[in-house]
């Protein structure tokens, strides 16, 4: 079970409300590269895998993701609070407000709500621990992304620290795989699937 | 029973006394009873968690051993009917 630790992982404090950098953001919360994708990408995943330490390494960046999920929701509750109407129908962000008013409602920036559909779980350690390598980059190049299209150094900091944190996952991962290799056949790693076959 | 699974089934109920307190604690945070209850099944919890991580191993990544190795990952997880009391 999990218990709710009542602090950010990494800090968050944004001067300048801008609903602009909300829109693109929103993304990285209900998005396909997204942090509530991530997280149930990984702790659903984990129940079939057949080592500790790759189950332990699924179960805890998977409750990272929770938190950076809360990180990304603190950025959207920031950049949203105190504006005025004529603000949120000039930044565009009146498509979401007209919907979900200040609510944060996990979709991607173009609108589309959150689907796992984005997720892959398979039930055989090589191709989900290859689906995870692919989502931290592609993590990583929408927060490469996002810097492009962001100048506010406030906002800049804490999509930083998640960029960072998509590469150590991603060599995580990697680490992970290398492992489940190690306890396959060297000859031949589709020989068997170790979630099934003994 | 064993004493892992006696001491786990404790640990368990204890942890939703608590929980179940929480929630009623959220809607009524002046009710003096109900933060009685609470620290009183709290601090059975602590003692509790603390016995069970000595001898059986962690139940968060702050409980784990600095020596030996890291047993955090040590099987079974607790969705496997061994992981349970």
């Amino acid at each position: 079970m999990w218990i709710y630790d009542k602090k950010l992982q990494y800090p968050v404090k944004i001067k300048n409300p801008n609903a602009t950098y909300a829109k693109i953001i929103i993304s990285q919360l209900g998005g396909p590269d997204g942090e509530l994708a991530a997280s149930m990408r990984y702790l659903h995943q984990r129940y079939s895998m057949p080592y500790g330490q790759v189950v332990g390494t699924l179960t805890d960046i998977g409750t990272e993701e929770l938190a950076h999920l809360e990180i990304i929701a603190a950025i959207l509750y920031q950049l949203t609070k105190g504006l005025s109407i004529d603000e949120i129908k000039r930044s565009g962000y009146d498509t979401t407000f007209v919907d979900h008013t200040l609510g944060l409602y996990p979709a991607s920036a173009a609108g589309v709500p959150f689907d796992m559909k984005y997720v892959g779980i398979k039930g055989d350690p090589i191709a989900d621990l290859n689906e995870d390598l692919a989502a931290e980059q592609k993590a990583r190049v929408t927060y490469d992304n996002i810097l492009r299209l962001v100048d506010d150094p406030d906002v800049r900091d804490p999509i930083k620290y998640l960029r960072q944190r998509e590469i150590v996952h991603y060599q995580r991962f990697g680490d992970a795989l290398r492992i489940v290799q190690d306890n396959l056949d060297s000859r031949n790693f589709y020989a068997f699937n170790p979630s099934i076959d003994n | 029973m064993n004493e892992r699974n006696r001491l786990l089934n404790k640990i368990m109920a204890e942890d939703f006394a608590v929980y179940e307190a929480v929630l009623y604690l959220d809607t009524h945070p002046g009710d003096a009873d109900a933060l009685g209850y609470y620290t009183e099944h709290r601090d059975n919890v602590v003692q509790l968690r603390e016995e069970y991580s000595r001898k059986f191993g962690p139940l968060t990544i702050y409980d784990v051993e600095g020596n030996g190795s890291w047993s955090w990952i040590n099987e079974p997880f607790p969705w496997e009917r061994e992981g349970n009391c």
